[in-house]
């Protein structure tokens, strides 16, 4: 009787409703995400297993993941840097024209995707302003797996830049003032004393440009010229199988690549609490 | 000398931050930057480390002209009001951070590092949390773990800015005193910025009171307390209060007193102020050798002291007296009595200065 559970949920806090607040979350969890996941599940299992198994391991499906993998890694790896710089910039230097900078980062959010993949497949096909000086390098953007990653990295930069300029604007400068008076070059400081203070919120940045870059469509349809092996996307071949009714095998595609998005974006998680707790514990 | 400023001006926009300080800083003293927050003293600390460069002026470090020198090469420790500790390094990767960038071919060892730390960590009495991390510690423990990264890198000049700002009183008054045993110990040229004038005396050999970007005075801290140089070290040094008279033929006459005063012997003449501490006050009932007669306003009883406030008859403002109970008896003190100001000791200045 006296034995109370030594290990509690719940701990007292100033504002109380524990219990309704974990309901209303998992409802609306439930409502908006785990329903319509857990329905396509159960669509794909239409085909029986090896039907499922055909569908996914297919060649041409095969090529797409690693075409939607390939890209959106390459894509948050480059806006990894590039992210970093520009968040850099807007927050430790003072120049005309910072605040319209900072909006403009969050142009690709709200730029509907198609705009951006025919903007971007105007630029870059072979007779485009930047194509043009390209292609006589040996160099093909458009219609080729480059210009999908270069679809995505506009996608995604907000992302990073967006998670890491919060981080960055609390980091003392002291830090770096206290690196220098102990003898650190700069590049010591930026390796030792400021990467690892950012990398929780790089990595949260890198996580979702991932995972939008994996959901992209409309901006890569455009630009990727979709031949198949080559450049087509994941996401295209199941709009494909809609198009031909083959709803069971659309949703098969699906569950594939949720599973290793899920996976991928898991991993990220665990570098990300591994790096945190590294910080705080 | 160990620090050398000469003729350093410093600008933020169009204000003057810090107008033509010269000032010396000698080998293995403790000296504390005081003045009120915006007076230049922060300004003046960085500039000696290298974090800020002075628009003209020359800062020396043992004889060697650094003002060009990156703060890298400089060899000052520097210890930051808020500690900036390296967060995600525990507290021995923090003390050893500036013994593990140095150059390949400079490093000590693993094992010299490691040794090196804990005599530290042992030095500011903090060997039992060398794996813990820094938020994992109080504020106090912060900044000697602060104090320790400093003194790693074994720097020329050591360099504190408000070090005990962001602390409690009890916490600040005991590390206060820490901090002077540990200077007794280690002998490093320091220089420490502080805005509490008790902070100041307590712990430095020498002050140096700044105000709007001008040295106003320096000096041991009794030195400065018993013989303010200027009004404004006499103000900024506690309480004071003012009396208005004037100076003529080198007698200086506050109220109904008449005083020689031999600093303005020169026959320099015009009205002058006195300041009196408020325990620089005796009260009599008679007028002799007073300043004028007053009346007690309020009364209370501080510990040892009893505090008074009184009126100044004609008008000429309230006066604030601190007595010690032993020699004066409260009861003898009604509220509405008519007494005499008899200052025990009393500083005048030229008016012209008393701003």
């Amino acid at each position: 009787m006296a034995s109370a559970s030594a290990f509690t949920f719940k701990r007292p806090s100033v504002i109380p409703g524990f219990g309704i607040t974990l309901g209303f979350a998992l409802f609306y969890l439930s409502l908006i995400v785990l329903i319509p996941l857990s329905s396509t599940f159960l669509k794909s299992t239409e085909l029986g297993w090896d039907g499922f198994w055909q569908t996914v391991t297919h060649p041409r499906v095969v090529a797409s993941y690693r075409v939607s993998f390939g890209a959106s890694l390459a894509a948050a790896a480059v806006n990894l840097f590039a992210g970093l710089l520009v968040a850099w910039v807007l927050v430790r230097y003072r120049f005309p024209g910072k605040r319209l900078i900072d909006a403009l980062v969050d142009l690709p959010f709200a730029l509907p995707t198609a705009v951006a993949g025919i903007s971007l497949t105007a630029l870059y096909a072979g007779n485009g302003w930047i194509g043009q000086y390209l292609e006589p390098l040996g160099l093909k953007v458009a219609f080729t797996p480059v210009g999908i990653t270069v679809a995505l990295i506009f996608i995604g930069l907000p992302f990073v830049v967006r998670s890491v300029q919060p981080v960055l604007q609390e980091l003392e400068p002291e830090l770096e003032e206290a690196a220098a008076s102990l003898g650190a070059s700069r590049f010591t400081t930026f390796r030792r004393v400021i990467l690892p203070s950012l990398m929780p919120a790089l990595l949260t940045g890198f996580a979702l440009a991932f995972a939008r870059g994996l959901g992209e469509y409309g901006s890569v349809i455009f630009i990727a010229g979709n031949m198949p092996m080559i450049s087509e996307i994941t996401p295209l071949l199941i709009i494909t199988k809609l198009e031909q009714y083959d709803y069971a095998g659309a949703t098969a595609i699906a569950v594939a690549m949720l599973l290793i998005s899920f996976v991928l974006l898991l991993l990220i998680n665990l570098l990300q609490w591994w790096s945190r707790k590294r910080h705080t514990e | 000398m160990s620090i050398e400023i000469r003729n350093v001006n410093k600008y933020f926009g169009t204000y003057h931050a810090l107008r033509d300080v010269n000032l010396e800083f000698a080998s293995g003293e403790l000296t504390a930057l005081l003045g009120p927050s915006g007076c230049g003293k922060t300004s003046l600390l960085r500039i000696i480390a290298g974090l800020e460069q002075p628009d003209s002026g020359q800062v020396l470090l043992h004889g060697e002209d650094s003002t060009d020198r990156h703060v890298r090469e400089r060899r000052v420790g520097f210890v930051f009001q808020h500690y900036a500790l390296f967060r995600h390094m525990t507290v021995a990767e923090n003390v050893a951070f500036g013994l593990t960038v140095k150059p390949r071919s400079q490093r000590p060892s693993k094992q010299a590092i490691r040794k090196k730390v804990m005599e530290l960590l042992d030095l500011v009495q903090l060997g039992f949390v060398a794996d813990r991390y820094p938020n994992q510690l109080s504020g106090g423990q912060r900044q000697r773990i602060a104090l320790a990264r400093a003194l790693a890198v074994e720097p020329k000049v050591l360099l504190l800015d408000e070090p005990f700002g962001a602390l409690d009183a009890s916490v600040r008054k005991e590390l206060r005193r820490w901090l002077r045993r540990l200077h007794d110990e280690i002998h490093v040229t320091s220089v420490f910025v502080t805005h509490d004038q008790e902070e100041a005396m307590e712990v430095a050999d020498r002050v140096v009171v700044m105000n709007k970007g001008v040295v106003e005075q320096v000096g041991t801290p009794d030195e400065i307390y018993d013989n303010p140089a200027t009004p404004f070290v006499s103000r900024f040094l506690g309480s004071v209060n003012l009396f208005h008279g004037r100076i003529h033929n080198g007698w200086a006459h506050i109220g109904d007193l008449r005083q020689e005063a031999p600093a303005h012997a020169n026959g320099s003449s015009g009205p002058a102020v006195a300041f009196l501490r408020p325990h620089e006050i005796d009260l009599s009932d008679q007028p002799e050798g007073s300043i004028g007669a007053a009346t007690i306003t309020s009364i209370r009883i501080v510990g040892p002291l009893l505090r008074l406030e009184l009126e100044r008859e004609g008008g000429e403002g309230l006066v604030e007296v601190e007595l010690p109970r032993e020699r004066y008896d409260a009861r003898t003190l009604p509220i509405g009595r008519k007494v005499y100001i008899r200052p025990r000791q009393m500083r005048v200045f030229v008016e012209k200065n008393a701003s």
